[in-house]
């Protein structure tokens, strides 16, 4: 049986129809073995169904659909692990526009590190 | 829901892998405007990312174009057809070399020279390989398309379902544009579908989420063949445990003698393939075979180790000391010295939308693309071939479709066919939702997908799966989702589903139709290669009464 503890996670919440401003929220997820963060999101979506995040991934760690900002710092969501246990805070990548939630807008980088989108 | 934005153009590209990538670029060069819409981000979404960079050209001295095409037809077991292959062959160099003039960088050897390597099935060296593999072929490809003033990018743009004019040609499509929520209508004069292939409707496969076949289903709705639907491969091993790596695949040819000498092992140990490797689809069989007969371990899968190489510890650690092993590493398996428990996935669709030479579908104004344009393969495909099918058809694609442009079309999309699919999306919006559990019947589906249309098939359990697939397309057709705004992800989660039920269901008729056992569709009940009956395409096409399943003969 497995008794390992969930990993708690907060993520950042933000509909730009009805929020001024975003939030955490909190959810616990249940793991036995440790999870990339982009796979965490995707558990989060599995518990709440109007939670937005990115799913597609190249397996190689390299093209960035993943970004996002973990524990304050920004980082490749498919290549940061998290273990049972632990609590991490997931946020948006900090040089691009939040389109909602934890999805950014690559087409809007907002600062002159971020690629010029198009 | 109603449309509130238009755009029109010459020619819609719809996907932007390495196909809708190249094909946008031959359309631009030939004077017309283009738009090319993509369900995620530009050079962030898509198979052809996870690819590993391999690339055919036959341009090894003792290598021809002729012999090049003997080698595709043998490989796909005579189910290729003749002209495509011809086109995919001769072409094959050009295109390929053609790719560095867009930026893309291939691996050289001391002297300057291409690095030629020589997989499995391919009778000369013929592999090139793209520094960066598919991202470095994507990105690329994709700069040259934003630095193109006739390409028109709209990214985070899922497109719902293709609009025709009253003469019944392709003149669009609709597509919700998840940035802002909006519903929006792309009338165009030629529409490529370059959508990719349905490989996530198999629970294990290889492939990144949005592979869930969209274009094909659009294609199929709107009146165009589709063949050998039945025919995806599965690559011999990809990651089942742990969790997080699911998905990932490691080499099968890295066990060679002259490589790493691996081997993938059972549960008691012993080496489940013999030496020299086989081919990937006799390959795949026997693994397949092992976990059926219960010599998996404790999470489905087969040990895939070279942690005692003869090689040694530094020559292993060298050889996957690359982008794809460190990602491996990153998720704290170290894949130089640790198990790794794999089982075949799907990881290619050989079938697809039935096009001729040019990318021309059976619709008219309708084109295809590589991955998701389905008779230039055949039962199985040799390793390199599918990235530069995309360059080769890709290109011809976007050619014809510039012509068709300018030759045809003017009509418009017929205003009672946007209206219908407007309809249609509408109709999945509600204030609250349905409560349908939608995460659920998508498991159910992939799960039944995996069980009866994976590696060994029987009528049995296709019918059970054709069952399935009804049921399920009843069910989510009372499903409603909230109208959520921006970033629709529920309802593009939907319709994706609703996607992949349809096809599901094509894979069935199709595996069913086909009642012999050729490359990677194995019938357990129909264990022998019928040429008598079966070298020929199987056919699904949409009637008025549901899918009509058939045959259709081979071009030459
Ligand atoms: C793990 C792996 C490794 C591989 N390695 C190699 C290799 O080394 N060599 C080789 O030759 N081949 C390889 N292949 C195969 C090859 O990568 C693919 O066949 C090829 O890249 C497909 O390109 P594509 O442009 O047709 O499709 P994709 O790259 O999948 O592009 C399709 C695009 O269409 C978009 N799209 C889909 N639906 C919609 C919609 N409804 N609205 C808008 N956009 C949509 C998707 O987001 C995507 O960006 C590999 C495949 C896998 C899975
Ligand atoms: S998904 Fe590609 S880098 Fe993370």
């Amino acid at each position: 049986m497995d008794n390992s503890p969930p990993i708690t996670v907060r993520v950042f919440r933000f509909d730009p129809a009805a929020d001024e401003a975003g939030r955490l929220e909190e959810f616990a997820v249940a793991s036995a073995a440790p999870l990339s963060v982009m796979a965490l999101l995707a558990k989060v979506r599995e518990l709440d169904a109007t939670f937005c995040c990115r799913t597609s991934t190249c397996f190689k760690g390299r093209c960035g659909s993943c970004l996002v900002r973990v524990n304050g710092r920004d980082a490749f969501g498919c290549t940061t692990l998290v273990r049972p246990g632990e609590t991490v805070v997931i946020e948006p990548h900090s040089r691009y526009a939040v389109v909602r939630d934890v999805v950014i807008d690559f087409a809007r980088p907002l600062t002159a590190e971020g690629e010029s989108g198009q | 829901m109603k449309i509130t934005a238009r755009h029109n153009t010459d020619v819609l590209v719809i996907g932007a892998g390495a196909s809708g990538l190249r094909a946008a670029l031959a359309a631009a060069e030939a004077g017309a405007a283009v738009i090319l819409a993509n369900k995620g981000p530009l050079a962030r979404s898509g198979i052809t990312l996870t690819a590993a960079g391999g690339m055919q050209a036959p341009l090894h001295p003792d290598d021809s174009a002729a012999i090049f095409c003997d080698d595709i037809i043998a490989c796909g077991y005579g189910l290729a057809d003749g002209d495509l292959v011809r086109a995919l062959a001769e072409d094959a160099a050009d295109r390929v070399l053609e790719t560095e003039r867009y930026g893309v960088n291939f691996v050289r050897d001391a002297a300057g020279g291409y690095t030629l390597s020589q997989f499995p099935g391919q009778s000369r060296p013929r592999n090139l390989f793209v520094r960066g593999g598919g991202i470095g072929l994507a990105a690329a490809l994709a700069k040259a398309c934003r630095s193109n003033p006739r390409i028109q990018i709209m990214d985070d743009f899922f497109i719902t379902g293709l609009v025709r004019n009253t003469g019944g040609a392709a003149a669009g499509a609709v597509g919700l544009d998840l940035r802002n929520g909006e519903l929006t209508l792309l009338a165009a004069r030629a529409v490529i579908m370059a959508t990719g292939g349905c490989q996530w409707l198999w629970a294990t496969n290889d492939c990144p989420a949005d592979a869930t076949g969209d274009g094909i289903v659009y294609a199929y709705r709107a009146g165009a063949e589709l063949v050998d639907m039945e025919m995806a491969l599965f690559y011999p091993s990809v990651l089942v445990w742990p969790p997080s790596l699911k998905g990932a695949f490691v080499h099968y040819e890295f066990l060679a003698p002259d490589a790493l000498d691996g081997n993938i092992y059972d549960n008691a140990g012993q080496p489940v393939l013999p030496k020299p490797l086989p081919v990937r689809d006799q390959a795949m069989r026997l693994l397949a075979r092992a976990i059926k007969d219960g010599r998996g371990g404790p999470h489905g899968g087969l040990l895939w180790y070279v942690g005692d190489s003869p090689k040694g510890a530094a020559a292993v650690a060298a050889k996957l000391d690359i982008l794809q092993y460190n990602y491996i590493r990153a998720h704290g398996v170290d894949p130089a010295t640790d198990r790794v428990e794999v089982a075949p996935g799907a990881h290619y669709l050989m079938g697809g939308i039935h096009i001729d030479p040019d990318g021309r579908t059976t619709v008219a104004g309708l084109f295809a693309a590589p991955e998701c344009a389905g008779n230039f393969d055949g039962a199985n495909r040799l390793a390199g071939n599918g990235l530069t099918a995309t360059q080769v058809f890709g290109a011809r694609a976007g050619l014809a479709a510039s012509r068709w442009a300018a030759e045809n079309g003017g009509a418009g999309p017929d205003p009672a066919a946007a209206e219908a699919e407007t309809a249609r999306i509408a109709a999945r919006l509600d204030r609250g939702s349905s409560g349908t559990d939608i995460a659920a019947l998508r498991d159910r589906l992939r799960a039944a997908v995996q069980q009866h249309a994976g590696v060994g098939r029987d009528a049995a359990g296709l019918t059970r799966l054709a069952q399935l697939a009804r049921e399920t397309q009843a069910e989510l057709a009372a499903a409603r989702v909230p109208d959520a705004g921006v970033f629709n992800q529920r309802l593009v989660e939907l319709l994706e589903l609703e996607n992949m039920a349809e096809i599901a269901g094509l894979v069935a008729g199709c595996a069913l139709a086909r009642a012999e056992t050729r490359g990677h569709h194995i019938r357990d009940d129909f264990p022998a290669r019928d040429d008598a009956n079966w070298l020929r395409h199987t056919l699904a096409k949409r009637t008025a009464g549901g899918p009509l399943f058939g045959a259709k003969p081979l071009r030459d």
